[in-house]
């Protein structure tokens, strides 16, 4: 016993507790104070000799090992079609050497408790992947050395000859084996894994990789084939009431001085109308509203019909989508309010220097989320606790957000998540929850609000519009000596991820300039970002999928072939020119990991984020290598779709264009080709073919993220060629899918994709491609028929009247 | 009270006869695999079999339905294994999900008037069947896929 005793002591730095569950003996190992590990139940064969059932191996808030066998890993992110738990339960099997068909995923509430353990659940930016791989591969890696050591004792094997392969422990020289299931089944082992444990363990060399890498099928399909699928919407508890809303005459402002609900009363199943005038009109959380209880929904729907709201409009009621563009165009004359976004080199020297000068102005209009799945929300109270049952993008941010509401405290609040049915930043705006909430308590029931298309779409946080202004400085011999540009956009209302201007003159919503930041060495470069607050007064605007770089890349990437038929050059290999990685755009050192000051991308509303944990692990090896790597990409891209070589159609050509998005931080470099066809008599714009590569820095599940990459791509193509969301008297004109259209399967182009690895770091998918695409379609229509349309989306009006002049 | 045959059962609703089909199968009967989305017409998550043939059910009245045969998507297959269903899996069609049932029961309507269609019937039966996070190459494949399949079975 000693020496086993001794044995464990030396071999594992570690001092953890294994104890054998057969109730007579306990062995010790380290310094653990001995308590009892297994939960003892009487054996009614045997009632005079206890059974000990053993417990499950719970190492780490990130999974949990089973003792038949099962390990099922925790998800905290929210599952809105990206797949995310099988990505993440790759990375915990390749570490932790698991059978893949003994790994299960789960999507554990959303609690104080689990706050004060996992820290803030949010899933956007494309960060989960990013945000998670290092953290569970090293919480896995430590899992396995822990059951690998004991495997070892069990086996009476020395640990450095044991090695751990699906979901067995083998020792390599007697060969003798013991799955992870006997070694849970007959022992207990307790131990929690260390911060210390995380920086020491050894990861798994890569070519060794046996799970990451491949195209393990998602786990959340099988259940999205037969209706099964538990979405928000489809949540029920018993004696609940429904919701419905009387929408406002615009889209923020306006108050209710009084409803008249007589004729309402004759509905059946009609309960009452709420009042629910916010006393705290924070942007994107709730506006007041006029909020039809009834006993069902179609109940509620006939009632609010009825229900007379007489309400108090405010000013925004004579806007219209021409005043926005007007006071966009006011920020860039004045100039006052100008925030130095970017500011490298010597821009008036520059000016001196160059020998000519180019200038284009462009402009992207209102993009809404229009997830299929209409936002909703049920609040139960039982017992003081308010649970919340509805998809959510920040669930512990709602926790928070709703505290306020219903004047209780956070750990009061607990989240249920479900399936979102497509999230795209739509399900970071809490209001359906703080209706249901809000109802919930006054009423003294659980309460079901639904929107109907209309609400929903009359509700949108919208994509901002966007003025932008570039001027490219030339020298003599052909160079871009200076860039300057101007970004005019709303801003989303993080504000506590704020980040100081370059000359600390303020402070810039990063988020919303993001993509302006290129990898172009050009020497003398400005960017100014502008804050159109007059938009921001008609409505809030939101984080819709890849955000700012939809409308900057689009500027850019549009700009550069400007710049390039300027001077008589191919944009190809003036792209390729200036993406040499020099100073900045060399990317960062592949040795160097660092922790991320929170809050470096979401903001949780009030100073009360401080209290909240966030520990994503941020690999500065995201970026390494910078520009080549876009470089590359584009290489790839131009090459596979025959760039400069292939023969297309009359009036059909290539464009290209390049993005990192999401962020400089965690770029998924990605260059797209576009085959595009121009329509002379009609003016319709055809997206033929998309031959794009990406690199993703490691690929954890190379079909997810094709899936991810195809979805971006469409939504690319679609932002580009026939979304818009318009405002006529305060609020939105589009209300339906027949007035908001949006790409269909008909006339969908080719899809080539490549996805590309360095091996690094992983980055994320979910969003980056989306912003490929404006430019390489508007590049494709010049390069076809020669007209340059510097405004998405791309309407064909404005192509036939380009085609005209 | 009305009579409604969905997916071989029998149920009576009381609901009034102007309520859409759609929140019948919702709320009264629970089988929530048919989805809300847009409540005119636009976007087929609610689509549906009445007697064999896809229809939307938010655009039909409960009224209206009385005795017909309704097959919803909790129905198209009692072990979920409709050459549909493994095709969708085969191909990973599904992101969101959410209107993969709508989908697969438009689908399922042509491959049962058509099991061969070309190119263009597929997206000629699937084009007002609205996808936000645009799976539409995978469920061309999977359908596609499905038709060899049941082709194979038949000869
Ligand atoms: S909900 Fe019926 S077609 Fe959209
Ligand atoms: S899979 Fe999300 S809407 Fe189709």
């Amino acid at each position: 016993m000693n020496k086993l005793f001794n044995r464990f002591l030396t071999s594992s730095r570690r001092q953890f507790l294994i104890s054998s569950v057969a109730g007579s003996t306990t062995i010790l190992f380290g310094m653990s104070s001995a308590h009892a590990v297994g939960r003892q139940v009487i054996n009614l064969l045997n009632p005079s000799s206890p059974l000990v059932v053993p417990p499950n191996f719970h190492p780490t808030i990130w999974f949990t090992m089973e003792v038949n066998g099962r390990t099922t890993v925790h998800i905290l992110k929210t599952e809105m079609g990206q797949h995310i738990g099988t990505t993440l339960a790759q990375i915990v099997a390749e570490e932790l050497e698991l059978a893949w068909e003994w790994v299960r995923i789960d999507y554990p509430e959303m609690t104080a408790e689990a706050q004060a353990a996992y820290g803030i659940q949010i899933t956007g930016g494309s960060y989960s992947t990013h945000e998670m791989f290092d953290r569970l591969a090293r919480s896995a890696a430590a899992a396995r050395e822990l059951i690998v050591e004991t495997g070892a004792k069990l086996l009476d094997a020395e640990t450095a000859d044991c090695m751990a392969r699906r979901s067995t422990v083998v020792d390599t020289v007697s060969e003798n084996q013991i799955t992870y299931s006997e070694i849970l089944s007959s022992t207990a082992i307790e131990y929690k894994i260390t911060e210390d444990d995380l920086s020491e363990v050894k990861l798994k060399p890569r070519e060794n990789y046996k799970i990451i890498g491949r195209s393990m099928p998602a786990l959340d399909i099988p259940e999205k084939i037969n209706g099964k699928a538990r979405f928000g919407i489809d949540a029920y508890v018993p004696n609940m009431v429904y919701g419905k809303i009387v929408p406002a005459p615009t889209r923020v402002g306006s108050t209710i001085k009084g409803i008249d609900d007589s004729a309402a009363k004759k509905i059946d199943g009609y309960i009452t109308t709420l009042p629910l005038n916010f006393p705290i009109a924070v942007k994107t959380n709730a506006i007041p509203t006029a909020l039809v209880i009834a006993e069902n929904y179609p109940a509620a729907m006939r009632a609010a019909n009825l229900v007379k709201v007489d309400w108090e409009v405010s000013g925004t009621s004579k806007i219209s989508s021409q005043d926005i563009l007007t006071e966009a165009k006011k920020l860039l004359t004045n100039r006052s309010k100008g925030l130095a976004f970017v500011r490298d080199g010597n821009i008036d020297r520059a000016k001196q220097d160059a020998n000519q000068t180019l200038d284009a102005s462009y402009i992207t209009g209102l993009v809404a989320h229009a997830s299929l799945e209409p936002q909703s929300a049920l609040v139960q109270n039982v017992d003081g606790i308010w649970n919340v049952f509805a998809g959510c993008q920040a669930g512990h941010v709602v926790r928070l957000i709703l505290s306020n509401f219903l004047k209780t405290t956070p750990d009061k609040i607990v989240v249920h998540p479900h399936y979102v049915g497509g999230g795209f930043g739509s399900r970071v705006y809490p209001m359906p929850i703080v209706l249901a909430a809000v109802a919930a308590q006054t009423l003294n029931r659980p309460v079901k609000v639904i929107f109907n298309r209309e609400d929903d779409m009359g509700l949108e946080d919208p994509r901002t519009t966007t003025l932008q202004h570039l001027t490219a400085l030339l020298s003599g011999n052909g160079n871009v000596i200076g860039l300057k540009h101007d970004v005019v956009a709303g801003w989303i209302g993080f504000e506590l991820v704020n980040i100081p201007a370059v000359d600390n003159k303020g402070k810039i919503e990063a988020l919303s300039y993001s993509g302006a930041d290129h990898w172009y060495d050009i020497p003398n470069q400005h960017v100014t970002a502008f804050r159109n607050e007059f938009l921001e007064s008609v409505m809030p605007l939101g984080a819709v999928r890849s955000v700012s770089n939809n409308y900057t890349v689009f500027a850019i990437e549009s700009f550069l072939d400007e710049i390039a038929h300027n001077l008589k050059k191919d944009p190809l290999s003036v792209r390729l020119e200036l993406l040499s990685g020099r100073g900045k755009n060399a990317g960062a050192s592949p040795s160097k990991l660092y922790k991320h000051k929170f809050p470096l991308f979401f903001g949780i509303p009030g100073p009360a984020w401080k209290k909240w944990k966030f520990w994503p692990t941020y690999h500065a090896s995201a970026n390494v290598a910078g520009a080549k790597r876009l470089a590359n990409v584009l290489r790839i891209s131009t090459g596979h779709a025959g760039y400069g070589t292939r023969l297309l159609r009359k009036d059909t050509a290539h464009g290209i264009a390049v993005t990192a998005a999401e962020e400089r931080g965690m770029p998924s470099f990605c260059a797209c080709t576009a085959e595009v066809h121009v329509n002379r008599s009609s003016g319709e714009v055809f997206v033929r073919k998309l031959t794009v590569a990406i690199d993703v820095g490691l690929a954890v599940n190379p079909d997810g993220i094709r899936a991810q990459v195809e979805g971006s791509l469409l939504w690319g193509v679609s932002n580009s060629l026939f979304e818009e969301l318009t405002v006529k008297n305060g609020k939105f004109v589009q209300n339906n899918f027949d007035k908001y259209s949006w790409q269909t399967m008909d006339n969908l182009p080719e899809l080539d994709i490549q996805i590309v690895e360095n091996g690094l770091y992983p980055c994320g998918v979910g969003e980056p491609a989306t912003s490929v695409v404006g430019a390489a379609v508007a590049n494709g229509i010049f390069n076809a028929v020669g007209i340059r349309i510097r405004k998405l989306p791309i309407r064909r009006e404005d192509v036939l009247q380009a085609l005209k002049a | 009270m009305s009579r409604l045959k969905v997916n071989g059962r029998s149920y009576s609703v009381n609901a009034a006869p102007d309520t859409p089909l759609l929140w019948v199968l919702r709320e009264d009967l629970r089988l929530t695999g048919t989805k809300f989305g847009c409540g005119r017409g636009h976007c087929g998550c609610c689509t549906v079999h009445l007697n064999g043939e896809a229809m939307r059910s938010c655009q039909i009245r409960l009224g209206d339905v009385e005795g017909e045969i309704i097959t919803t998507i909790e129905g198209l297959d009692a072990r979920s294994d409709h050459p549909l269903q493994r095709a969708w899996v085969k191909e990973q069609v599904a992101q969101c999900g959410y209107c993969q049932s709508g989908q697969i029961m438009q689908a399922a309507a042509l491959l049962a008037d058509n099991p061969k269609p070309t190119d263009e019937e597929i997206i000629t039966a699937m084009k007002f069947n609205l996808c936000r996070c645009m799976t539409y190459p995978r469920i061309k494949k999977a359908i596609q896929r499905a038709s060899r399949e049941i082709r194979n079975r038949n000869e």
